[in-house]
């Protein structure tokens, strides 16, 4: 049987699938291009569903309380970093445009503020960021407020316990507790979120949970729950079993495989179809080539070979985890175009002697280099092709995991990428096509 | 004689012959994502990461002699989900190929060796004669008793038709006026079809043996008796791993064939779109509320989004925008039933049904009164349940629903209706 | 968790331990010296200053020789290493995997070398049977195909981390000895020519102790030099020496296998389990504590066992570690391999110090014979006749030492089959019962063990993951159990991360480095673990 190449058109092409691949659909949305997202979607599953800009800067253990302040520093002291390329102002439209997106489809998160707030993490630690989910923000007052809190966790969720959230906070927060209960339905063995989670959009489920929240919730005025609120409806299942109980409800996010993550990647994949954008999730592009007319992404899935043509191309491949940088024992390469990557001479400078060093590692700067408009540069320092731009945390000069500032790099340079991308394809296509 | 006993195989050996190159097990960052999304996970205590960690820590005669090979049906979310695009369903198969014959859910043995029984290949054994006489005698049946259908055509062996039609053997069997909804689709639209006394039947349950040999012969049979017609379109009706069973085998085994492989799915929604199949939603004035069921076979694990995307917009228009509701999660990602790969006829009620418990509760949530799904083992897997949990949904197929809005639904056609549907009609 | 009968306090609130032995040094022979002198009905203490086979004991292939490796240079090594392997197959096979051994030479390896190897094994008594070049690579499919020549002998892998916890658990059940980790001698009293007490330190806790013995045993390794000028002694002299070992995802041979040559680096391939060990460099160095791989012997490592076996330079790497071998300073030649693997044993009268010794050099597979020796001294002093036992009494299995063998918890696990007994270590299967069972009976188990401690006695994070999603899980639990009450978890699970990168850092490329990303990502960037200041 021949195999029949599937192909589309498109003006742009996204390749990656993670946060700053999803940012770059919505503003390309937003400014009306056809546009075609491609790639496996590697570590959006694996988010916490916060959306931070910059907690940290240049290695301090200094939580930065205004991301906005610490980014005018920033630009100051690291004129190379990603986010010191970009208008302050274009950061902040990034992120409005993004976390508007993010509520009308379904998942209702905080605005960005002028300040970070301090969330939770599922040890009990506290972290800085600026947009979470509205499910997750009733927690980050109760903290600030020392409402009397309970955190009910279930038996069988491995990685997450109250007690030890409890433990961890008890200084700052006096009035908290916590108390173990079954997850109703699901009283033997492991118990995965995601189960629970979308157990509860189920109607019925949620009234045999609140039953149990109720009777388990003793003083406290608000309940803290793992992340399991429900898959595609956060809010409903969150307002809801606050109805049931007559109590406030906030999550906390798990670690990972958490439903927050997985929330954000299948809202995408539902909504962006319906927007006319052609979403080939899960499939790796493997090869990239340009010519006179454009660019031609060849890729495979399980039914057989697609080839999608696009006038402009964004790479927002990501690291390692993801697959755009790889890492050999004698350096690091690009994956799709071995475009050269900025790092350190040897690997023995890869990394610092103590794992949690507040400086980073030198490996997490390693990275593509762009030009002003954002399109990669080639061997010869100049742009590797016109039609290539590139977003995301595949870009060098950044640590996105120190400075804590994954989330605003992906969507502040899907923006400005974007911008630039729309620019070159109406000038292109009001003069030749 | 002695007790037969499941040979070891060497899990990590077999891993290294499928994946000599790029994704391997031994990418697995361990995150658990596949676990996490597999409605299989917990069942006989066991879940997709713990199969492929214990294929990397040796455990090769637990994983040899784990009866959960017959709980995963195969349905490859777990490399869905998996950033690292780890296939762990071809370690359940090799596994449960290793398991002898007389260890093997017997259901799945019997019914492989009834498809290779006839040259019907029909799981229930029904051999071409047989089925040419239900045809026939359903055909003068409808068209003695139905006066639109007079001339209803449900051609023979015709060589040259563009289609050959396939059909599952519960209608001839079970259930024959099922089929007539079919006929007069086909005769809606001026399809040259036939069906063909040979290598009709659209059931494959030797693929969920595990066994290759007889994958292989039953396919060839199929794939002969397509060629033997000269047809061009081997036309999967509403079945799911019937398509998957042959489209997959063709390269799997090479085997030289002649034909398209098509879904019927593809073919309603191109009847639409030209016009030949006049269908709309105007008989839906309850706003009776639908959802689809993909597959797997033919939406994740073959061909994706497209066909998923052609089954809502046959629904779409079949039952009113407003009245479709999609389960979530769907297409590529959706959940497998739990009727797939045998498991409906594994004999592991217990276990089938807790699988099923996601099924249903992505069912219960859209609040829907009927799920469509052009898949018999979706169908009987999501019925079962329904009644299991006590969900008050009905499922139909897509050829009784495309009938019924053409108002030409028979009375003999009208088992998988309720009375809200029943009523709209009367 | 297990405090000796004989525990007392002082006035001054500081504890005083009475005991008749204090063995110093928790390696396996410390660990062996502890156990043959409680089967001669000698009561101990054994203490080390962190933990069971923290020096050159946990740092090694895990080779149980032959002696083959020895034939050409020290065949008293030789013959003590063919003596001492027969006997510990035979009394301690649990810690044993009878793997056999290949020496194999590759195009470019001495063919003269290759032809008179049987000759020397058989002076040894080695038993050494030649393969056809067809037949080695049918046994071991990975070999190179520039292979010309290969013996068969029997060399045999060792698990040192279950063999020092099952001498440990033997001792205690004898009800006379006990062990304590974490304890540091800082001085001795000595009184005319006699130890009095060795003055201790908690490095946990920093309480200080005394601890008064009869008889004090040096089995510092390493550190044994130290230890005898402590007690005003000059007269150890140790060299050490650097090796460098990587660990592999998968186990890539069924042998052990040896590069048929003089010692070099990267030479050995040791199966462990589920994985495979390859190794060492040797480098000279004055340094003992934090001694880690650099990127430079990884790099030597993997380019020489490469041209053995070429997978070696694309597999899967999870893990690298490095330790310091001591040696004895007579016997310094031109590589430090090629020295004498042979032990000593100072009896300090020359020192004026009359209850002392100390014992050092040797190696894993005569580590028995070493504690032997030990103990018929100890016993003599003590004027205790009983004869040594450990050549023929079976070392059995002790509670909660199991857990350490590759692969074992699962088929625990697999068997009881109770669903709601999780797996919490997922890469190799370790699950809570098993990590219940350490915390509660390990041998040095105690109140607020750390993860580090834990994973030393089971599989925990020793998988491709290395501990960085075990890590959350095992402490989660600990919290729910009761074991951590405050926030000594979160730094456990910190310093656990910490400890465990020393052996990734040098090995991050390929999967690793995905798999690196995102723990990082999870233990910074998320739970913050980089901001933790220290209390």
């Amino acid at each position: 049987m021949k195999e029949e190449v599937r192909h589309f058109e498109s003006e742009l092409a996204i390749i990656g699938s993670g946060i700053a691949g999803f940012a770059a659909s919505i503003f390309a949305l937003k400014r009306g291009i056809k546009t075609a997202q491609i790639g496996n979607t590697g570590a959006v599953a694996y988010t916490t569903g916060y959306l931070d800009l910059l907690g940290k800067i240049g290695g301090s253990t200094e939580i930065i309380t205004d991301p906005w302040k610490g980014l005018e520093q920033l630009q100051k002291n690291q004129p190379d970093h990603p986010l010191s390329r970009i208008p302050i102002d274009d950061i902040r439209a990034g992120f409005d445009q993004f976390t508007d997106f993010l509520n009308q489809a379904g998942i209702g998160y905080s605005a960005p503020l002028d300040h970070n707030l301090t969330a939770l993490t599922p040890v009990g630690t506290l972290k800085p960021t600026l947009c979470v989910p509205a499910t997750m923000e009733p927690g980050i007052r109760a903290l600030s407020d020392k409402t009397p809190c309970i955190i009910i966790d279930f038996k069988g969720l491995k990685g997450f316990s109250g007690r030890q959230v409890v433990a961890n906070l008890k200084e700052n927060w006096p009035g908290l507790t916590t108390k173990r209960i079954h997850f109703p339905e699901m009283e033997k063995g492991e118990v995965y979120p995601e189960v629970m989670a979308r157990a509860l959009e189920v109607p019925a489920t949620r009234e045999k949970l609140a039953k149990l929240l109720k009777n388990g919730a003793e003083d406290a005025l608000i309940i803290g729950l793992p992340a399991v609120l429900g898959m595609h409806n956060p809010d409903l299942v969150r307002a809801d079993l606050e109805k049931l109980t007559g109590l406030k409800i906030f999550e906390i996010p798990t670690m990972p495989p958490s439903v927050p993550g997985i929330r954000l990647r299948e809202m995408f994949e539902q909504v962006f179809p319906h927007e006319g954008l052609t979403l080939i999730p899960q499939q790796k592009v493997e090869t990239l080539s340009f010519d006179d007319k454009g660019a031609t992404l060849y890729l495979k899935d399980n039914y057989g070979p697609i080839t999608i043509h696009a006038k402009s191309v964004l790479l927002a491949t990501g690291r390692f985890l993801s697959g755009g940088l790889e890492a050999h024992i004698t350096g690091i390469t690009e994956t799709l175009l071995d475009l050269p990557v900025t790092q350190p001479k040897n690997r023995t400078d890869w990394y610092q002697d103590k794992y949690t060093d507040s400086r980073g590692h030198a490996l997490h700067k390693a990275g593509i280099e762009v030009d002003e408009l954002f399109r990669p540069l080639g061997q010869n320092g100049k742009p590797y092709n016109k039609r290539l731009f590139a977003a995301g945390i595949i870009l060098a000069h950044q640590d996105w995991i120190r400075a804590r500032s994954g989330a605003g790099i992906a969507i502040a340079t899907a923006y400005k990428a974007v911008e630039t991308i729309h620019n070159y394809i109406s000038e292109h296509s009001s003069a030749k096509e | 004689m002695s007790k037969p006993t499941i040979p070891t195989i060497n899990f990590k050996e077999k891993a290294m012959e499928l994946l000599p190159h790029g994704a391997s097990f031994e990418a697995c960052l361990t995150c658990g994502l596949c676990s996490s999304g597999c409605p299989a996970s917990g069942l006989e205590n066991m879940d997709p990461r713990k199969f492929i960690r214990m294929a990397m820590l040796d455990m090769n005669e637990e994983l040899s002699t784990t009866p959960w090979v017959w709980c995963c049906t195969q349905c490859k979310r777990c490399q869905h989900v998996c950033p690292m695009s780890i296939d762990i369903s071809q370690l359940v198969y090799i596994a449960r190929g290793n398991w002898p014959q007389e260890l093997k859910p017997t259901g799945i043995v019997r019914s492989c060796q009834g498809i290779q029984a006839t040259d019907s290949t029909s799981a229930m054994g029904l051999p071409p004669e047989d089925f040419v006489f239900v045809v026939q005698d359903v055909l003068e049946e409808v068209r003695d008793t139905q006066p639109d259908f007079e001339k209803l055509q449900a051609p023979m062996d015709k060589k040259g038709a563009f289609f050959f039609v396939n059909q599952n053997s519960r209608e001839p069997m079970s259930e024959p006026d099922e089929m007539v909804p079919l006929w007069k689709i086909f005769d809606v639209v001026g399809a040259d079809w036939t069906y063909s006394s040979k290598g009709w039947a659209a059931e494959n349950f030797c693929m969920f043996t595990g066994d290759d040999d007889a994958w292989y012969s039953v396919v060839k049979k199929r794939v002969d008796a397509v060629n033997d017609l000269g047809c061009q379109v081997w036309l999967n009706t509403e079945c799911g791993h019937s398509y998957y069973t042959m489209w997959n085998a063709l390269s799997r085994f090479g085997i030289e064939s002649n034909f398209k492989l098509e879904s019927l799915i593809t073919y309603y929604a191109k009847w639409i779109r030209e016009g030949k199949l006049p269908i709309n939603s105007d008989w839906n004035v309850n706003n009776i509320k639908f959802t689809v069921q993909d597959p797997c076979m033919i939406v994740r694990k073959a061909y994706g989004e497209s066909i998923a995307e052609d089954m809502r917009f046959v629904t779409r228009t079949l039952v009113g925008k407003e009245n479709f509701i999609d389960m979530q999660p769907n297409r590529s990602a959706n959940y497998c039933c739990g009727g797939g790969g045998g498991f409906l006829q594994a004999g592991m009620t217990e276990q089938r049904r807790a699988y099923g418990k996601r099924k249903f509760d992505q069912i219960a949530t859209t609040g829907a009164a009927y799920v469509l799904t052009p898949c018999h083992n979706c169908h009987s897997q999501m019925e079962d349940i329904g009644h299991h949990y006590g969900g008050d949904y009905g499922v139909v197929h897509f050829w009784t629903l495309i009938c019924l809005s053409l108002g030409i639904l028979g009375e003999n056609e009208r088992t998988y209706l309720g009375p809200d549907l029943l009523a709209l009609i009367a | 968790m297990h405090p000796p009968s004989n525990l007392t306090l002082s006035k001054a609130g500081e504890q005083v331990i009475e005991t008749e032995v204090l063995i110093i040094g928790g390696g396996v022979t410390g660990a062996g010296i502890m156990r043959d002198l409680s089967l001669r009905g000698v009561s101990t203490l054994l203490i080390d200053k962190h933990d069971l086979c923290a020096g050159a004991s946990g740092g090694n292939h895990g080779l149980l020789h032959s002696g083959a490796r020895y034939v050409s240079g020290d065949l008293h090594s030789a013959i003590e290493c063919r003596v001492e392997n027969e006997i510990l197959k035979r009394t301690a096979s649990q810690c044993i995997e009878k793997t056999g051994g290949l020496f194999v030479a590759i195009e470019g390896d001495s063919p003269e070398f290759a032809e008179k190897f049987p000759a020397l094994c058989a002076k040894a008594s080695i038993t050494c049977e030649e393969l056809s070049v067809q037949e080695a690579r049918i046994q071991e499919p990975l070999l190179s195909e520039k292979l010309f020549k290969a013996y068969r002998v029997p060399d045999a892998t060792i698990d040192p981390f279950r063999l020092a916890l099952e001498n440990v658990a033997h001792a205690r059940v004898t009800g006379k000895s006990n062990y304590r980790p974490h304890t540091e001698v800082l001085s001795f009293e000595i009184k005319s020519g006699e130890i009095t007490a060795a003055i201790c330190r908690d490095n946990r806790t920093n309480e200080i102790s005394r601890v008064r013995a009869n008889q004090y045993v040096n089995a510092g390794g390493a550190w044994a030099m130290n230890i005898a000028k402590l007690a005003g002694c000059s007269d150890i002299s140790l060299l050490y020496s650097k090796g460098t070992l990587l660990v592999s995802h998968d186990r890539l041979a069924g042998h052990v296998i040896n590069r048929l040559r003089s010692p070099d680096n990267g030479d050995i391939l040791v199966p462990g389990g589920t994985v495979s060990v390859l190794g060492t460099t040797s480098i000279r160095t004055e340094e003992l504590e934090n001694v880690h791989p650099t990127v430079e012997e990884i790099d030597l490592n993997v380019k020489e066992g490469a041209a053995m076996m070429p997978i070696l330079a694309t597999t899967r790497y999870i893990r690298a570690f490095s330790r310091v071998r001591p040696l004895l300073q007579s016997t310094s030649g031109e590589d430090d391999r090629e020295a004498t693997r042979g032990f000593a044993l100072a009896d300090h009268t020359g020192q004026g110090l009359t209850n002392m010794c100390t014992i050092t050099g040797g190696k894993l597979t005569t580590y028995r014979l070493m504690a032997e020796k030990t103990s018929d001294l100890i016993a003599k002093r003590l004027g205790n006749t009983n004869t040594c036992q450990t050549a023929t009494t079976l070392l059995p299995d002790g509670e909660a030492c199991k857990w350490t063998e590759p692969g074992a918890s699962p088929k625990y696990w697999y068997t009881a089959n109770d669903p709601d007994d999780m797996i919490l270590c997922e890469c190799e299967m370790v699950p809570q019962s098993a990590i219940d069972e350490i915390v509660r009976s390990a041998p040095g188990a105690e109140d607020e063990m750390t993860l580090e401690a834990i994973a030393l006695r089971s599989r925990a994070g020793k998988g491709p993951c290395q501990g960085s999603f075990c890590g959350i899980r095992i402490c989660s639990h600990l919290y729910d159990c009761g074991h951590y009450h405050d926030k000594t978890g979160l730094y456990h699970m910190r310093d656990f991360f910490n400890e465990r990168f020393k052996g990734t850092r040098t090995i991050i490329w390929g999967q690793q480095a995905a798999q690196m990303e995102l723990a990082e990502a999870l233990h910074c960037g998320l739970l913050g673990l980089d901001n933790l200041v220290d209390e």
